[in-house]
C-alpha cells in the first residue's frame, strides 16, 4: 500500500516550544516561500507555488480528514476549508515552526467544527437514506482469492469496529501517530496537550486496540 | 524494567514497538525470551494492520481523481478570494433609465400629494393618543403583570439567526426542565422516517 514518504523527526521540544532545527522541511521551505510572495503582493505567484503544498499534503490530510469524519464529501470539505483557511492566513504563519503541525491543528479544529455542526443536524433534521456515500472497509489485496478477500474483508471491518470504539481524544491522538505519521512531538504541538499526555493517549488506545481485536479473534 | 515473572510488560512492549528508545536490559531478555518476542510480534502486527487498514479505508474513498478535483477546487476558491462580488441589477430591464429632471410635472404634484398625508396622519396619531384621559399606550404596556423572577422569559428569535444559531438555540431550549417534562411525549409522537418507512 502506498504510504507518504518518511519525513524529517522533529527534535523533541516541550509543548508550545518551536521545535529548533536548522533544516526546513519541503512543506515548511514552501509555506515561507508561500508566505513571501504573498507579502510581496504577489498572489498569483503565491497560488501556484502553494499548488505544490496542497499536492504535498492532501492525501495525508484526508486520511485525517476522513478518520475523523468519516464521510467523504465532509472530509472532502474539511480539506478544502483547511488549505483555504492556510493561504488566507499564511501572513500569520511561523517559518521557526514546521508547517505541518500548524497546519493539522487547522485540519483537526476544522473537523471538530464540522462533526459539531454535523450532530445538530442530523439531531433535528430527517436522516436521509442509510445507503450514504459510505466506502467497504476491504482493504486492497493484491492476492484476490474469494476466501483470501472474504476474510480480509471481515478483518477490516472489525479494525475498523476498534478504531471506532476508541474515545475521541485516543482516536485522534492515534490517528495523527499512526496514520498521519506525526511524532509525539508534533501531536502535542498541534493538539496543545504535553507530550506526556500525548504518549497515554496512544498507550491506551493501542491497549485498546489489542483488547478489542484480540476478543474478535 | 522487567516485570516481577521476568517478562516485559505490555507498556515496554508497545514503546518497542513504537520505535522508542530499548535499553540495555530489554534488550537482552528480548534476546533470550521467545514469549516476549512473539507478544511484541502480535503487537506489532496488531499496529500495522489498524494503520493499514484505516490508511486503506481513506485511500479508497480518496482515489487520485477525487483528490485532483479536490485540488482543483481549492485552486478555484483562493483564485475567487478577493475579487469583488458580481452585482446583478434587480429589475434588470427597469433600472436602466433613472428618473431624471424630465420627470412629468402632475407625478411631482402627487408626490407632494402623498408627503402632505403622510404628515398630517402622524400629527392626527399624535394628537388622538396625547388627548386627555386616555393612558399613553407605554402605561398600559407597563401596567400588565410581570414574569415571576425566576421563570424562563422567551427570548426574541431574530430573522437573520443561521441555522447553525437556530439549531444551537433548539438545544438549549430542550436541555431546561421545560424540554425534560415534554420528552414523554415526544417519545410518543411517530417520527416522519418511521412513517414513512411504514
Amino acid at each position: 500500500m502506498p504510504r507518504t514518504p518518511p519525513r524529517r523527526v522533529a527534535a523533541p521540544a516541550a509543548a508550545g516550544s518551536p521545535v529548533q532545527g536548522p533544516p526546513l522541511s519541503k512543506d515548511s521551505a514552501i509555506a515561507a516561500d508561500v508566505k513571501a510572495l504573498v507579502m510581496s503582493g504577489a498572489r498569483d505567484a503565491a497560488r501556484e507555488r502553494f499548488a505544490d503544498l496542497v499536492a504535498l499534503q492532501q492525501r495525508r490530510a484526508v486520511r485525517i480528514a476522513y478518520q475523523y469524519l468519516r464521510d467523504v464529501h465532509d472530509a472532502d470539505e474539511a480539506v478544502q476549508d483547511a488549505f483555504v483557511k492556510v493561504f488566507t492566513h499564511i501572513a500569520s504563519y511561523r517559518e521557526d515552526l514546521p508547517f505541518e503541525v500548524w497546519f493539522t491543528r487547522i485540519l483537526v479544529n476544522g473537523c471538530l467544527d464540522l462533526r459539531k455542526a454535523r450532530g445538530r443536524r442530523l439531531r433535528w433534521a430527517v436522516p436521509m437514506s442509510p445507503a450514504g456515500d459510505t466506502v467497504s472497509h476491504e482493504p486492497i489485496a493484491p492476492d484476490p482469492s474469494p476466501e483470501a478477500r472474504l476474510v480480509a474483508a471481515e478483518r477490516g471491518r472489525q479494525i475498523a469496529a476498534a478504531v471506532e470504539q476508541l474515545p475521541e481524544r485516543q482516536r485522534t491522538v492515534f490517528t495523527l501517530c499512526q496514520v498521519a505519521e506525526h511524532s509525539t512531538s508534533e501531536v502535542s504541538q498541534a493538539l496543545g496537550l504535553s507530550e506526556a499526555t500525548v504518549r497515554v493517549h496512544l498507550f491506551r488506545a493501542i491497549r485498546k486496540l489489542r483488547r478489542l481485536l484480540e476478543h474478535e479473534r | 524494567m522487567i516485570m516481577a515473572h521476568g517478562h516485559l510488560s505490555d507498556d515496554q512492549l508497545i514503546e518497542i514497538c513504537l520505535d522508542r528508545s530499548l535499553g540495555a536490559r530489554e534488550r537482552q531478555h528480548l534476546d533470550v525470551c521467545p514469549d516476549c518476542v512473539g507478544r511484541r510480534a502480535d503487537i506489532a502486527q496488531m499496529l500495522t494492520d489498524v494503520t493499514d487498514t484505516v490508511v486503506a479505508e481513506a485511500d479508497a474513498a480518496f482515489p487520485a481523481e477525487r483528490l485532483a478535483r479536490q485540488q482543483a477546487r481549492i485552486l478555484h476558491r483562493l483564485a475567487q478570494d478577493g475579487r469583488p462580488g458580481r452585482v446583478i441589477a434587480f429589475p434588470a430591464t427597469h433600472a436602466v433609465e433613472p428618473p431624471g429632471p424630465r420627470a412629468r410635472p402632475g407625478m411631482r404634484w402627487m408626490a407632494g400629494a402623498a408627503a402632505a398625508g403622510m404628515v398630517i396622519g402622524l400629527l392626527a396619531g399624535h394628537l388622538v393618543h396625547d388627548l386627555p384621559g386616555q393612558a399613553p399606550l407605554a402605561q398600559v404596556v407597563s401596567s400588565r403583570p410581570r414574569p415571576a423572577a425566576g421563570a424562563p422569559a422567551l427570548r426574541a428569535v431574530s430573522t437573520t439567526l443561521t441555522e447553525e444559531e437556530f439549531l444551537g438555540q433548539l438545544e438549549l431550549a430542550t436541555q431546561g426542565s421545560a424540554g425534560r417534562a415534554l420528552r414523554p411525549l415526544d417519545d410518543l409522537t411517530p417520527r416522519v422516517w418511521e412513517v414513512s418507512a411504514r
